[in-house]
Parts: C-alpha cells; sequence; structure tokens
C-alpha cells in the first residue's frame, strides 16, 4: 500500500489535485473518442463518389453523394417510411406504455409491480434478434395467431413481411423502453392530486386528461423522442419481419456497404440519418435538460 | 379511487402489454422441445434432441464462445474506465461537466447504424477487422454510459465525510481510494458491469457490422440462420438467451431491486 502511496504522491502530487477529475474522466473520453473519429471517417467518405470504371472511391472531393440521396425517388420512399413508421411506433407505444406504467406504478401489490418490471425486463436482455425470431414463428402463416384465427373460421393471412409487422415489432421492441421512461414521472405526481380532482367531481377519464397527462408531460415527451429516434434508426426489425420489402434508413445504408459496396453514397446517407437523429436529441435536451439522462451525481 | 370503466380499460391494455411481450418467449421455448423437424406450436412431444444438436453443432458451439471472449473484453474496457468517469463525474468538480456529459452520451444520440459504420471504417482503417476485440472494444463504446449511470448514482449516494475521515485518521490517498470509496461504490460497479456483460452478449447490429464469416457472434449467427430457414434448433439456441436473461433479471433485482427504475429524481 505504501508502494501504491508513494507512486501516487510522485507521479500525481497533490498540487495536481484540480486535474484529478480530467484525470479520471480522460480514459472515457478517449473512448467516446472512437466514435467522433468514426464520424469524421464517414464525412471524408461521403465526399467521394464511386468510380464505376475501378469500384474504388474517387480521389475528387464532391458533393455528388448528397445529391444523389436528395434526388432519389428510392431514397425518398424508404426515408418517408422509415419516418411514417417511426411516428406510428410513438403513438401506439405511448399509447400501450402510459396505462401499463400507471397501473405498475398506483397498484397497492407489492407482488403486481414485481411480476410486471419482470415482464418488462425479460425482453430488454433477451435481445433484438431471439424477439423477432419469437415474432416470426408467432406471426407466420402457419403460426400460432392464423391457428387461432382458424379455430373462428377464418382463412390464413399473410401476417408477415408487410409494413404493419415491422410496426407491431418495433411497437414490441420499444414497450420496455417507454414504460421505463414514464414510470418515474407518473411516480412524481402525488396520489392526492388524483384524489383532489376525483373529489372535485372529475371522472376518471376528466381526471387522467386534465391531471394525469399534463403532469406527465415531460415524461411522454422523453419517451416519445427516445422511442421514435431509435424506431426510425432500427435495422433488426425491417430486416426480419420486412423480408426486404421493407426497408428503413438503416436498411438502406447497410445495403449500400455490404451489397453495392458503393461506401461513399452509404457515409452519405448515414450521416444524415446521425444528424436528423441529433436534431431530435437537441430538442429534447435544450426543452427538458439532460434530466434522467444526465451522469452527474450533483443536483 | 379506480373506476370499473378505468379498471377494465387499463387492465385489458396492461394484459394486451403481457401477452406481446411474453408470448413470443413463450413460444420459442417451448418450440425448442419439439420431436418434429419443423417448429409447431403447441410442441409435438418432448424431446431435447435440438438441445442435443445445437451442442454438437460446430458453428453454434464456436459463435457462442466467441461471443463470451467479446462480452469479457467489453467487460475488461468498461468497467475500469465506466468506473473512474462516474467517481469523475460526482465527485470532483470539472469544469464544462455539461459539456462532458453531453459528449459522454453521444453512444446513446448517435445512432447504432451510424456508430457501427464509423467504427467500422475507423478499425478497417487500422487494419483490426477480423480479430474479436475490436468488437468487444466497440461494444463497450456503445453500452459506456450505462456503467457510468449507475457507478455515478452509486457514488451520490456515497458520504464524502467517510472519505475525509478516512484521510484525518492518516489513511494515504491510495488507500483511501481503494479501502472507502472503491468498496462504497461497488454495488453500482456490479450492476453497471453486469449489463455492459449481458447487454454485450445479446448486442446485434454493431456485431454484424464488426464480425466476418471467422468472428460471428451468437445473435449475428442466429439472424443468418433465420434468414435461411427456420428450424427448431435455432429456438433451442434462443431459449439460451431467455435464460441468460432470466439470471440477469434476477442478479439485478437481489442487487438493485427492479422497483428503484421507478423512483423519481
Amino acid at each position: 500500500m505504501d508502494l501504491f502511496n508513494g507512486a501516487l504522491d510522485r507521479f500525481w502530487p497533490s498540487r495536481m489535485k484540480p486535474y484529478s477529475g480530467w484525470a479520471l474522466i480522460m480514459p472515457a473520453l478517449l473512448l467516446v473518442g472512437l466514435l467522433v473519429l468514426g464520424l469524421l471517417q464517414m464525412a471524408e467518405s461521403s465526399f467521394h463518389t464511386l468510380d464505376r470504371a475501378t469500384f474504388l472511391p474517387s480521389g475528387d472531393y464532391t458533393l455528388e453523394n448528397y445529391g444523389t440521396v436528395f434526388e432519389s425517388a428510392t431514397y425518398g420512399r424508404v426515408i418517408w417510411r422509415s419516418v411514417l413508421g417511426a411516428l406510428l411506433t410513438v403513438v401506439f407505444t405511448l399509447a400501450l406504455a402510459l396505462p401499463y406504467s400507471y397501473i405498475m406504478v398506483r397498484t397497492h401489490s407489492a407482488t403486481v409491480r414485481k411480476a410486471l418490471l419482470i415482464i418488462l425486463f425479460l425482453p430488454f436482455f433477451i435481445g433484438q434478434v431471439v424477439r423477432a425470431y419469437g415474432l416470426l414463428i408467432i406471426l407466420g402463416t402457419s403460426g400460432v395467431v392464423n391457428d387461432a384465427l382458424g379455430l373462428v373460421g377464418v382463412e390464413p393471412i399473410r401476417l408477415l413481411f408487410n409494413f404493419p409487422a415491422v410496426v407491431f415489432g418495433l411497437v414490441q421492441y420499444m414497450l420496455p423502453f417507454a414504460v421505463l421512461m414514464l414510470a418515474p414521472a407518473l411516480t412524481a405526481i402525488p396520489r392526492e392530486t388524483e384524489t383532489a380532482a376525483s373529489s372535485l367531481g372529475a371522472n376518471w377519464l376528466q381526471s387522467f386528461r386534465h391531471v394525469v397527462i399534463p403532469m406527465a408531460k415531460p415524461g411522454l415527451i422523453g419517451a416519445g423522442l427516445v422511442v421514435g429516434t431509435l424506431a426510425l434508426t432500427d435495422f433488426a426489425m425491417p430486416a426480419m419481419l420486412g423480408g426486404g420489402s421493407q426497408d428503413f434508413i438503416a436498411n438502406a445504408i447497410y445495403d449500400q456497404f455490404f451489397r453495392t459496396a458503393d461506401q461513399g453514397l452509404g457515409a452519405a446517407l448515414a450521416l444524415l440519418l446521425v444528424v436528423l437523429g441529433s436534431v431530435f436529441v437537441g430538442i429534447v435536451i435544450s426543452i427538458f435538460g439532460a434530466g434522467t439522462l444526465g451522469m452527474g451525481g450533483k443536483q | 379511487m379506480t373506476a370499473t370503466s378505468q379498471r377494465i380499460l387499463f387492465w385489458g391494455i396492461v394484459w394486451f402489454c403481457i401477452l406481446i411481450l411474453s408470448v413470443p418467449t413463450i413460444i420459442v421455448v417451448g418450440a425448442s422441445v419439439t420431436t418434429e423437424n419443423m417448429i409447431a406450436f403447441p410442441p409435438t412431444g418432448f424431446s431435447l434432441k435440438w438441445y442435443e444438436e445445437i451442442a454438437m453443432a460446430r458453428d453454434l458451439r464456436q459463435a457462442f464462445v466467441r461471443s463470451l471472449i467479446v462480452s469479457t473484453i467489453c467487460l475488461i474496457v468498461s468497467v475500469p474506465v465506466g468506473t473512474l468517469a462516474g467517481l469523475a463525474l460526482s465527485r470532483f468538480r470539472i469544469r464544462f461537466s455539461n459539456a462532458i456529459q453531453i459528449y459522454l452520451l453521444l453512444p446513446f444520440t448517435i445512432p447504432l447504424i451510424g456508430s457501427g459504420i464509423g467504427m467500422m471504417l475507423i478499425f478497417g482503417e487500422w487494419r483490426v477487422l477480423g480479430s474479436l476485440w475490436p468488437v468487444g472494444v466497440a461494444l463497450a463504446v456503445i453500452n459506456l454510459p450505462f456503467i457510468i449511470w449507475s457507478v455515478s448514482s452509486s457514488a451520490a449516494a456515497l458520504d464524502s465525510d467517510l472519505e475525509l475521515a478516512a484521510a484525518s485518521c492518516g489513511a494515504g490517498r491510495f488507500e483511501t481510494f481503494w479501502f472507502v470509496t472503491l468498496p462504497g461504490v461497488m454495488p453500482g460497479v456490479i450492476t453497471g458491469g453486469l449489463l455492459m456483460f449481458v447487454l454485450a452478449m445479446t448486442e446485434f447490429l454493431v456485431s454484424l457490422l464488426l464480425t466476418d464469416a471467422r468472428t460471428v457472434t451468437l445473435p449475428v449467427q442466429i439472424y443468418n440462420n433465420i434468414r435461411s430457414i427456420i428450424t427448431p434448433d435455432l429456438a433451442a439456441i434462443s431459449s439460451v438467451f431467455v435464460v441468460i436473461a432470466l439470471f440477469a433479471v434476477w442478479l439485478l433485482d437481489r442487487l438493485v431491486g427492479l422497483e428503484i427504475f421507478l423512483k423519481s429524481k
């Protein structure tokens, strides 16, 4: 121990104390620096078009790739599909997550609360691929849902590889995130406020609409934006439940890198997506502060 | 307080959520014990032959070992880095700490496809693509905020008088850190480490971008196999993930209690 103390005193004497915090945080800054380097590298590649003769990126700097993205009808469709998918996912996810968090926070039974929490956390740790695989089995033509429909005399219908299947998969995927972001906001609403509203004659719908929802608004908007950005940039659900016909932006980026091998165009698309995502996040942080995302212990 | 109509509506929605969250998992586990060569639910008969099959399958076994290696590397990188950063943010006054926090949240704010492609380009430039350690490092980067959170919230709960007391009793700076501060934040370190390991085990997109046929990890292998054909052996291997998740939830509940996620700050 004395050895370590001695070493510390020699290499980091007490007068260096104002910089101790910086020294401790430096490894994390460097590690995250990998992402910044990656973004710079992506920006660099996005300025080179693919030379169709040699299939190598050309040496000249040009904005042509960005032009291609904005002019192409295909990318327009993909971007529109992603944005629409993300919006629908936000609406459905919040509609499901709000009652779920409300019941979970308000229930008097500790067992019910624990059970609802476990049901929420389990999928979170199972991972996206396995969850999508489960949905594939359920929604398949000879899957459980079609079997159940068959019992009531409905012909098997194709539930997979279409837009609604992707949105359903995204809602199922995002639900735990949304509930976990909403629950603290609902916990912060005192039970008494609702009791007061109802004792003044408000029915539950009114007290929900005029008390709970306004007070949970920061949580709702935060959850909505997180769900929105994650859905907008998702890869696995469109790839697995969309069956190649329902590509989102992330799938288009992947295809540019691994199918067409047009790095420059792929990098331009990816960078646009990063900007789109950052604008979203920027809005959240500027309106609500880092809030629940803040990492410091100081209040 | 609650009207009957509200109870019916809300519980109806809650049951719907429970259904869509749990049924896929139950079906996967159920389908893994079928005796048929096709996915079937309810399973026809009961057999563990598909578990035997996956234990024999070389590609799946290797992918599983690779996933363990990658997650371990992720743990080795992220735990010290995240612990020090968490301590720095909660125990030290740092100038520009707001800007630093926003910077350290980049792994969450940059879409995964962007982070993955960026690191793929960087690792490609450094000629290290094709080995496993860059995958582990990349997974440490994209999930780093989790462990920083976990450690800094643990550190915020630790009374700084304890450190002063140790120092005034003659403990050197290193001794104070090693015997007082570090044990104090250990719950946060363990919780964060657990999150990092399990999330690295199940991570898909960044792993897909950074691996090739020789370094493919288990989630990517499952994805590749699904694209070709759906067979019960995939259900069996997926059940392995369900077991890991059950263990993780149990451990998380024991360590910090799941209810902590309901608290408002």
